[in-house]
């Protein structure tokens, strides 16, 4: 599917007029004048973000891709090695280094590294008899609702690129991230909000900023709108100081008429797209406060969730997360960072990652059995994880911690049309390496796109002379996962 | 000639007739090059078979031989083409069938015994854009009155193939505003729509492109479509990405549109300026071009890896900047489509393989001159400090052996640390802060020394921008297997695709070419592809899309041009120019002269300004952009140009216009990057929060262009109206419309703050009867029509109800900065 544009001048965006608009100006007027401006030979396109039919039925409608900025330690929350424990402290067979890369080369490979087994205790959880660590125990609480990959391989070892390559299938910039792929594909359910929002925890932003979220060579209509989750939600959403809501309702309304003037003077479409994004404008200075309103949610909600409303938290995004769902939100993506415990200060394996952990737990649990609750889980599907994994090898910073590692990490799934309760892939015993159904991240996008009902083979778009797709030129759809 | 012969042959009526049999190298061959040859070729050979010899075809393919000589019907190749061959599909495959004439010339000649000669040249099918232009004749045309330069005639030609007319010249006012933002950015002031309305001379218009031509503003406009290509930014990009200092550079591209060098010597300097013979700290700055790659500070990264991402970068910007073609493709294999091998991609890239990227001091003259005096000044007091110090050091020891207590105590902490040392324990840099320590409690020191400081303070700090210098020892060069660099492959030479015109050296000292070679070839007039490609991207801007929609493809999979002979015509204007140039006729305010051609003299080669001139001045670009009915379904993305467009502004110019309205436009050129007001918040976006601290006086005001570029972080006002990502070669902006911009536009306090200050101009510079009719006429140049008038003079009425006149002018200019015609060229 190339979403060419018919008149590739406009771009991807005009609106479907009739559909969609209505505030203020009487319908009938309006649309007489936008038969005038047809008749000059305007051609009304479609809204960027207007619904769109999939490629074939869709499992998931919406996604909420909970990312953890860096890459958490598989080996100590989900990827259960005893033999890694019992050889702890010893060096690391050489057959396993031969022609690998790592980060870090230089500091951490001077002295032969020696493997860490970890010290947090593992249990199985729920009838599926999943293996968690104890510092997750509410996560242990839904892995009957869950797919676990054990499995997850990437190409790059750095945060940035790494995470450009999580998010958009390159480590180079300049490529669309997932939910702008996502929304150009399915446009948005949400008449009042961006289809792709991105909500951000933690003490800092990740690494690469907007990149992460970009739309890239797509039209800006599809990159991710950050989203604040206290003050003003959305940048400039807030009229200005000084400025009631009659007079910027009065000017909006001037712009407005004055635009159709112009339309019928000119007949250029593109002035019908913009009276129309000035509308769905207009709309969100009511919609995204009410969707980060939080008054309505009951007790019991909050509690579950362990949102404290006066403070911002990577439970509060979670919760923000589901609402935005509720609102017709394509692709909802949250970031938390700061998961990289090399073992440097603020970064150990100990009580850095314990707290780390912490933060995002309770959350995350409660987001999947509150989706579960309300009948929105087999519509939407939750993915967790971070841009690579963790070393079976300690590396000596401050204290001990682990390296990057590209060969092999944990992600999990749930709802969506993903399986529950069910464990894919496998890794040696000490956990380098998958054994069994190793899933590149390229599988892994190809895989997300084929439960939202898109062929990552044919969601394309001509840039540079060569049709571009998420997954490049790789990719096979995980069949396992699928329910 | 051959479809009446074959026309025969069809219908089996001549077999050895009078005509005689068919020959190969006149009627086949063409045929099978034309045909067949780019998938069956030297390029790439499908299913083992190449057609572009008549031995290689015999010889066949994974389905045998293409034909079986006399036996026609048996034969592969007539079966393809047939479509009654059991396996293969019909050939040309998804092309339309050939001709029965085309297939019965065919079958004769094989028929006949399929005789071909022995020493045969293969056939080889070059793509348009591969064969170098040549200026096509211009074109005469009905009605000849309205085409006013050879653009017309070719635009008017296909016009009329079409049954179209043109669309008549738009008003004089939309006119003036649109020449004037597509050349400098800038909208007309009312004073010079005006003058422009008064002046009824012939060439009113054409005195008016001139004064833009030569307005430095005109050299921000265009040198920032150029940044765009060579992906300009403040820092380094990646997840540290720190600030950087290269807008010297942007200041050179500036300063190269405005002086109008020529197009190659421009690419030359950039590519290779600091390779030319006795290289001018100018010509080093313009090296900056390549060194617009980004840095990877990240910690633990292998830095080989990301000097080679540099590389990769440059070969391919390279490739889409100046030729237009998907070069990047050939990075981890064959280029699937154009004939380009990777042997021949890594060849560009030894070109950019050897080079350091060291950083140099910029600077105009004047600051030059300032620090050389400085200097001049500093020395000899340097050197009275110096010999003062030279009598004073043999006193050194009796000085500190006759230290007191209570002396002692008066030192400089630090001081008194290292004469605590044992003299042989003191490290030659305390030794000095000892002597220094020593010097200052001596008569005269401590105000020699002072002077020295006091002349030192007028010395200029002159800023730094990144070039590129050769490496004294080349490195080697590899192919990368699949494009991955931890996987050498193959050694290569530096080279240049064999497709191109040939690749002469001779410039380089060592025997090997060097990038000067790479640069003098690129911008060689043989080069098919170079002229073209930028003719082309400068059109896009005047219209939208370019002559070739496919701006950053001009290879196989790209588009066709819409008007292929003004392509050419354009591109061989812009190399070697014959028309005319009537600028400094029209320069001199008196004189409304109306030379004949032939007098005036010829523009330099490669001149934009010439080019510029053609189109702006061409009845094409005059055109009105209103929507015509009658093209909706006959050409209803406007290819034909039966009318112009109306275009979105630019990111930065969507700022220009709103600060040019207000009156608060700081009009400087160059210098610093600067910080104007953007919300709280953005720059927590990345890894690292920096700060963006407004600027404050005449710099918050300064233009789009000028807004400090984080890669990371970019300005918002500028992303959410497309600017360029500065990640790779940008070559066209996408014109998008969307909510956030609504937002930008409405609530920003950056367009907030000038809204104010557009409120108060009209109130201050305007007569209350005139203020609506000037407000108006600020943002959109024109007069408001009367039922325009009438909605803002409303509009005014019930705000002044509301709140009183001061804030009714408030909401009125808000209005005015977000009408879609204030954001539009139309």
């Amino acid at each position: 599917m190339n979403l060419k544009p018919q008149n590739p001048l406009h771009g991807l965006t005009r609106r479907h007029f009739f559909s969609r608009c209505g505030m203020g100006l009487g319908s009938i007027a309006l649309a007489s004048l936008m038969d005038r401006s047809q008749v000059l030979g305007a051609a009304p396109g479609s809204h960027p973000l207007a619904p769109k039919p999939t490629q074939f039925p869709a499992r998931a409608k919406n996604v909420i891709y909970l990312f953890m900025a860096g890459g958490p330690s598989q080996l100590d929350l989900f990827d259960h090695k005893p033999r890694l424990n019992a050889l702890n402290g010893q060096p690391i067979p050489d057959s396993y280094l031969e022609g690998k890369r790592f980060a870090f080369m230089d500091s951490s490979f001077k002295n032969k590294s020696t493997l860490l087994g970890t010290k947090r205790a593992f249990r199985q959880h729920g009838q599926s008899g999943m293996w968690v660590s104890e510092l997750f125990p509410h996560t242990a609480g839904i892995v009957d609702d869950v797919t676990f990959v054990r499995t997850v391989a990437t190409n790059v070892f750095n945060h940035a690129p790494a995470k450009l390559f999580m998010n958009t299938g390159s480590a180079q910039f300049g490529r669309p991230s997932m939910g702008a792929w996502a929304t150009y594909g399915l446009g948005s359910e949400a008449e009042n909000l961006p289809g792709f929002v991105v909500l951000q925890s933690g003490p800092r932003g990740p690494r690469g900023g907007a990149v992460n979220w970009g739309s890239g060579f797509l039209p800006t209509s599809y990159q991710g709108v950050p989203l604040r989750g206290q003050g003003e939600p959305i940048l400039n959403l807030t009229t200005p100081a000084g400025i009631s809501a009659e007079r910027q309702q009065r000017a909006i309304a001037a712009v407005k008429d004055l635009n159709l003037q112009r339309l019928v003077e000119t007949g250029d479409p593109e002035i019908a797209t913009r009276i129309a994004a000035y509308e769905l404008a207009y709309r969100m200075q009511t919609s995204a406060p009410e969707a980060i309103d939080l008054s309505g949610e009951s007790d019991a909600t909050l509690k579950l969730y362990g949102v404290d409303k006066a403070k911002p938290s990577f439970a509060r995004n979670c919760l923000l997360a589901r609402r935005l769902i509720e609102r017709g939100v394509r692709f909802v993506q949250l970031y938390h960072t700061n998961w990289d415990s090399h073992g440097g200060p603020g970064e150990n394996l100990e009580n850095d990652f314990e707290k780390v952990c912490h933060e995002v737990d309770q959350g995350q649990a409660a987001l999947v059995k509150d989706l579960k609750s309300r009948g929105l889980l087999d519509d939407t599907l939750v993915i967790w994880g971070g841009e690579f994994g963790r070393t079976p090898m300690g590396e000596s910073r401050d204290k001990t911690g682990r390296n990057h590692h590209i060969e092999a990490t944990t992600m999990w799934l749930a709802g969506g049309g993903v399986k529950s309760g069910y464990v894919l892939g496998e890794t040696d015993e000490l956990g380098f390496s998958p054994i069994a159904d190793r899933v590149h991240v390229h599988d892994l996008h190809a895989t997300i796109l084929h439960l939202l009902g898109l062929d990552h083979k044919r969601l394309t778009f001509r840039f540079q002379g060569r049709d571009f797709r998420l997954t490049d030129v790789h990719g096979e759809v995980v069949t396992k996962l699928l329910a | 000639m051959i479809s009446l012969r074959a026309l025969f042959l069809a219908c089996g009526l001549l077999w050895g007739g009078p005509l005689g049999a068919v020959d190969y190298l006149r009627e086949v061959k063409p045929l099978l090059t034309e045909q067949c040859v780019t998938c069956h070729g030297a390029e790439q050979a499908k299913a083992g078979l190449r057609l572009d010899t008549a031995a290689a075809a015999s010889q066949g393919g994974e389905h045998g031989a293409a034909w079986v000589a006399g036996r026609a019907a048996e034969s592969l190749l007539v079966q393809v083409l047939e479509a009654r061959h059991g396996e293969v599909a019909r050939m040309p495959y998804k092309k339309p069938p050939l001709t029965p004439a085309q297939v019965a010339t065919v079958r004769a000649w094989i028929e006949a015994g399929a005789q071909a000669p022995a020493e045969e040249v293969p056939g080889r099918k070059l793509h348009w854009s591969l064969v170098p232009p040549l200026r096509p004749a211009v074109p005469a045309v009905h009605p000849s009155n309205w085409a006013r330069n050879p653009i017309d005639h070719f635009v008017l030609a296909r016009l009329a193939s079409a049954g179209l007319a043109p669309s008549p010249e738009a008003d004089r006012v939309t006119l003036l505003r649109r020449v004037q933002l597509d050349l400098t950015g800038l909208p007309p002031t009312p004073a010079q729509v005006t003058a422009f309305l008064a002046d009824l001379r012939p060439d009113a218009y054409e005195r008016v492109v001139e004064r833009l031509l030569h307005s430095p503003h005109y050299g921000e406009r265009w040198g920032r479509h150029w940044l765009d290509l060579a992906r300009y930014a403040d820092s380094n990009g990646y997840s540290v990405d720190a600030p950087r200092s290269i807008w010297p550079w942007r200041d050179w591209v500036v300063n190269a549109f405005n002086a109008d060098q020529p197009f190659d010597q421009f690419v030359i300097e950039q590519l290779a300026g600091d390779l030319l013979p006795d290289a001018t700290r100018e010509q080093r700055i313009a090296t900056g071009f390549h060194r617009n790659t980004q840095l990877n500070e990240e910690g633990g990264i292998d830095p080989e890896q990301f000097r080679i991402e540099s590389v990769l970068d440059r070969v391919n910007t390279t490739g889409t900047a100046l030729l237009g073609l998907t070069v990047g493709c050939a990075q981890c294999h064959d280029h699937k489509f154009d004939p380009l091998s990777q042997r021949e991609y890594f060849q560009l890239y030894a070109f950019f393989n050897q080079q350091d990227e060291p950083s140099l001091e910029a600077g105009s003259s004047e600051q030059f001159a300032t620090r050389d005096a400085v200097r001049a000044r500093m020395k000899p007091l340097r050197a009275e400090l110096d010999a003062l110090a030279e009598t004073l050091k043999p006193k050194f020891a009796d000085w500190e052996a006759a230290l007191t207590p209570e002396t002692r105590e008066q030192l400089p902490l630090e001081v008194r640390t290292v004469l605590g040392l044992r003299p042989a324990d003191r490290k030659p840099a305390q030794v000095k802060l000892a002597l220094d320590g020593f010097y200052r409690t001596q008569p005269g020191y401590r105000e020699a020394e002072q002077r020295l400081k006091a002349a030192a303070k007028d010395e200029p700090v002159l800023p730094k921008t990144l070039v590129l210098a050769e490496r004294p020892e080349p490195r080697d060069n590899f192919i990368f297997i699949k494009g991955d660099f931890t996987r050498r492959g193959a050694d290569v030479a530096p080279g240049t695709p064999a497709v191109l015109h040939p690749f002469s050296q001779g410039h380089a000292r060592s025997g090997i070419p060097n990038r000067l070679d790479l640069a003098r070839w690129l911008m060689n007039p043989a080069n098919p592809l170079t002229a073209r490609v930028m003719v082309n991207r400068v059109w896009q801007q005047y219209f939208g899309l370019g002559i070739v929609p496919t701006e950053n493809d001009f290879g196989t999979q790209g588009a066709p041009p819409t008007h292929p002979e003004l392509l050419d015509w354009l591109a061989v204007e812009f190399m070697r120019p014959e028309i005319g140039d009537r600028s400094s006729e029209l320069k001199s305010p008196d004189v409304s002269a109306q030379s004949s051609n032939s007098h005036l003299p010829t523009p330099a080669a490669w001149s934009f300004k010439h080019l510029h001139r053609l189109i702006v001045t061409s009845a094409t670009y005059r055109q009105a952009s209103k929507v015509r009915p009658d093209l909706a379904e006959k050409d209803p993305t406007n290819k034909l140009l039966a009318r112009q467009n109306r275009l979105r502004l630019d990111a930065e110019i969507v700022r220009d216009v709103a600060l040019a309205a207000s009156g608060r436009l700081n009009p400087t050129l160059g210098g610093q990057s600067v910080f104007p007001p953007q919300p709280d918040g953005v720059m927590n976006l990345g890894q690292s929060s920096r700060e963006w601290k407004p600027s404050t006086g005449n710099d918050r005001f300064r233009r789009g262009m000028y807004t400090f570029y984080w890669r990371a972080t970019p300005h918002p006002a500028l992303a959410v109206f497309d600017t360029a990502d500065a990640f790779s070669a940008c070559t066209r902006r996408l014109r998008s419309n969307t909510p956030l911009q609504a937002l930008t536009l409405l609530n920003d306090a950056a367009f907030v703050e000038l809204a104010d200050a557009l409120a108060q101009r009209i109130q201050a510079e305007a007569p209350e009867a005139q203020r609506l009719e000037f407000g108006f006429r600020l943002c959109t140049s024109r007069t408001p029509n009367p039922a325009e008038r009438a909605r803002l003079q409303t509009l005014l009425d019930e705000e002044a109800r509301d709140g009183g006149t001061e804030k009714a002018w408030q909401t009125f200019a808000r209005v005015l900065l977000n009408l879609d015609e204030t954001i539009t060229r139309e």
